[in-house]
């Protein structure tokens, strides 16, 4: 009889179910859509902040000052200290290894330079040679091969004419780059052949060729890239760098990241440590290279992470609104429907139904199009906020079934509570005087 | 219109014969209202003082002498007039612009009293801003110092190399030219800057020999990514002589992210408000189809079904309006407060947001009142027979 009852009031106005359930559907829909965008794209836009470069740099603990202008180490090659290569594969060997997007090592060494001109002498031009890595694949020490290099670590740097350089092309002619402003002065292109030199009067010329300009919108755009190999030949350091830059997927900083790890107790430390905060990523590279010191480039970790917790307060804010508008229109529908069938309920009581069957009666009515209407809306939701994930960040964000569960469970305390006001009212109601029409 | 005070005492008996639904039907609508118009608020809002946050990034526009035939040798290359500094606006869009000249000398440092010096890199700065412009933590800082003529600013990483701390003096020796300079701060950034003393620019001039010249002013310019370039497309024209050009780090990197984030908020706030009018249309077109029996008795007693329609629908315009009017008066309210919850700084709010939400609620209120018009083929008789 009851279910019957249930039924019967589906099937017998299925214009006013049909609404209501459209405005649940609705509500949900901007509640779902809302909690995906906020939970999925968060993330999301963590990555895109990668295109700032690296957030950390190694460089030698014990090390003489870098004579370093924007980006360019000035220091001659016999001076300071140097840092193994062969180290580099323990860089996916930490803890939060997968948090790791790209690093590349650097080693700057000053050279002479003459274009098309195979001796040592005349015009030579003094140039900061910049070596690194370009798509270098690196075995690591668990066997797999992992590609990486400054086109990652720093995506501002753009080539505007030519290629990037092979690392692997032939010993004897090395391919660079050449900046743009470098270039423009002494007339190089692509193809240019350029011989290098260490010393005025030197019998060690070697020529190399030019495959790309490079720009960069820094000093990068004076000096000659090349692969790191060429760099550690000219500064007669096989095997060996000056700098790493270090691009890693961070949390944003906050009041527990900035206290002092000495101070923590071990149950804290353990979740400091186990936290992708650039601190402690910083932490666990300086553990695996040994002899670095591992700082935090604090204008783009600092710049980052403000940004990306304003943005996700934001987004969360959003998301509360929303749930907060629907779960309000949504509420005034189902007290509508509850109030517009008082005569309904009067006939109910004056047939001898007492007022919690009434209200178990109305309320499963409600739960009923909350499941249905919330699944519906669920569905809409996720194609919605997948649609924005599309546009705007070419990704589309996972369907969650925590999310179809928080929207159900929404969904039917929102119908239970907008209708358990008119349902009380409606429990005070004498039948006689609403069956009257008065 | 015929009997107009009666239209109106209809319309006014029909809002207020049931205070139960009247008040369930102004707070969705109220609810509505107050979304949007907190919501659209707070996006303009939001997008502006992103720009700003964008500025813990530090500078983002350098002005640089065009790289001339010379040879650049080392740190000290071309240079620039520092007179170019004063040449540069002050504000941009209502923004200041914070502007630091620099000119960078390598010289020999070493602790007073101390004879093993080393090389390192001397920033001159002058100009309004440094600590925006390098942005930084200053792990040591005795103000007492600060505005001595030879107070300079030191990198951690050279203060570690000289073992000096704030308050310690340094001696700084070029090509036969001497100077001393007390640490009146410690600064870490984790870039270069680690590894550089900053000293006020006459010092530096001095030591480098180049008095009135400079290597570079960098600005921090605070705007939209459109904004910004416009800012260097004008200084460039102003200052025809000189190399202007965004830190391409920066800038793209910034524009890149504000035309993401702006685009995920504009789509998600669009989504939001779209489905929360449907939402809110849905609900009250429930409540409006609720009200046959009403409109059985006004046909029945000799009401043409044009003039039922339009009181209904003046019933939503009165509706409409009060709920816009109060709960786009709240929305307003509600985005100051979001806006000193995730800037920090109260949102601005804005009179034309007003408007447009309290339009928008008018609107959805009368698109809800539009299944009415099915009620046209409502048959009074058989509404009292109750058999509909």
């Amino acid at each position: 009889m009851f279910l019957r009852l249930v039924a019967d009031s589906f099937t017998r106005r299925p214009r006013r179910k049909i609404l209501s359930m459209a405005a649940l559907a609705l509500g949900m829909a901007v509640a779902t859509a809302a909690l995906s965008v906020s939970l999925d794209i968060g993330d999301r836009l963590a990555q895109e902040f990668r295109s700032l470069g690296a957030n950390l740099l190694a460089t030698p603990q014990v090390d003489s000052l870098p004579l370093e202008i924007g980006g360019v180490d000035y220091r001659p090659a016999n001076a300071g200290a140097y840092l193994p290569q062969a180290d580099l594969g323990k860089l996916k060997t930490i803890f939060w290894r997968h948090n790791i997007m790209a690093f590349s090592p650097v080693l700057d060494v000053p050279v002479l330079m003459n274009v098309n001109r195979s001796d040592a002498g005349g015009s030579s031009q003094r140039v900061q040679l910049l070596g690194t890595w370009v798509n270098h694949e690196l075995k690591l020490p668990d066997g797999d091969t992992y590609a990486t290099g400054i086109e990652r670590t720093n995506p501002w740097w753009q080539l505007k004419e030519g290629r990037w350089f092979n690392e692997n092309a032939s010993a004897n002619e090395p391919e660079v780059l050449v900046g743009e402003k470098l270039a423009q002065r002494l007339g190089i292109s692509p193809a240019s052949k350029l011989y290098l030199f260490e010393k005025p009067i030197s019998e060690a010329i070697r020529p190399v060729t030019v495959v790309g300009i490079l720009t960069s919108g820094g000093s990068e755009d004076e000096v000659i890239v090349a692969p790191l190999s060429l760099a550690q030949a000219f500064a007669n350091q096989p095997g060996m760098y000056r700098r790493l830059y270090v691009s890693a997927l961070t949390k944003p900083e906050d009041a527990f990241s900035r206290r002092d790890p000495k101070t923590m107790t071990p149950a804290e430390y353990d979740r400091w440590y186990c936290s992708p905060y650039t601190s402690s990523i910083a932490l666990q590279i300086s553990e695996v290279l040994k002899g670095t010191d591992v700082r935090v480039i604090r204008r783009v970790a600092e710049g980052e992470g403000n940004v990306l917790s304003r943005v996700r307060t934001l987004l969360w804010l959003v998301t509360f609104a929303a749930l907060l508008a629907s779960a309000l229109a949504v509420g005034a529908s189902a007290a509508a429907s509850v109030i517009e069938r008082r005569s309904e309920i009067g006939l109910m009581k004056a047939l001898g139904a007492n007022s919690g069957l009434v209200g178990v009666l109305l309320a499963s009515e409600q739960l009923l199009l909350a499941i249905v209407g919330g699944g519906i809306g669920y569905a809409v939701g996720i194609v919605l906020a997948r649609a924005v994930g599309e546009r705007i960040f070419g990704f589309t964000p996972e369907p969650k079934l925590f999310v179809l569960l928080v929207i159900l469970a929404l969904a039917a305390l929102i119908t239970l509570l907008g209708s358990a006001w008119p349902l009380r009212r409606a429990s005070r109601y004498d039948p006689a005087p609403i069956l009257r029409g008065e | 219109m015929t009997n107009s005070s009666m239209f109106w005492r209809i319309v006014r008996r029909l809002l207020t014969a049931n205070y139960g639904r009247l008040f369930v039907i102004l707070l969705a609508l109220g609810a509505g209202a107050a979304v949007t118009s907190a919501l659209l608020n707070l996006q303009i809002d939001a997008k502006k003082r992103l720009t700003s946050e964008f500025r813990a990034l530090g500078a983002n526009v350098i002005v640089a002498p065009r790289s001339a035939n010379s040879v650049t040798d080392g740190a000290s290359g071309p240079t620039l007039d520092e007179s170019l500094l004063s040449q540069l606006p002050a504000q941009y869009e209502a923004h200041p612009v914070p502007a630091v000249a620099f000119l960078y000398v390598v010289s020999d440092a070493a602790k007073s009293g101390d004879d093993h010096f080393a090389p390192v890199v001397i920033a001159g700065t002058e100009g309004q801003g440094l600590a925006a412009i390098r942005p930084g933590r200053r792990t040591q800082y005795l103000e007492a110092f600060e505005h001595e003529s030879d107070a300079c600013e030191i990198g951690v990483k050279a203060a570690q190399q000289f073992h000096v701390r704030a308050g310690d003096a340094l001696q700084l020796r070029n090509q036969g030219r001497e100077a001393t300079c007390k640490i009146f701060a410690v600064v870490s950034t984790g870039g270069a800057e680690d590894s550089q003393i900053f000293a006020n620019l006459k010092n530096a001039q001095n030591l480098a020999n180049l008095p009135g010249r400079i290597s570079l002013i960098q600005l921090s310019v605070t705007g939209t990514p459109t904004a910004v370039n416009s800012f260097i497309s004008s200084l460039r024209q102003n200052l025809p002589e000189v190399d202007v050009h965004g830190i391409k780090q920066f800038t793209e990197a910034e524009g890149r992210l504000y035309n993401r984030i702006s685009g995920l908020l504009s789509a998600t706030v669009l989504l939001v408000l779209v489905l929360t009018s449907l939402c809110v249309m849905a609900g009250m077109s429930n409540v409006a189809i609720e009200r046959k029996n009403d409109v059985g008795l006004m046909k029945a007693i000799g009401a043409s079904v044009q003039r039922v329609v339009h009181l209904f629908r003046t019933e939503a315009i009165v509706l409409g309006i009060l709920g816009g009017l109060v709960g786009s008066a709240l929305g307003l309210l509600i985005s100051i407060w979001l806006g000193k919850t995730v800037f920090g700084v109260a949102a601005e709010p804005r009179l034309i947001v007003y408007p447009i939400s309290v339009a928008l609620t008018v609107i959805t209120s009368i698109a809800s009142a539009f299944p009415l018009r099915r009620l046209a083929s409502v048959r009074p008789a058989s509404v009292f027979r109750g058999e509909e």
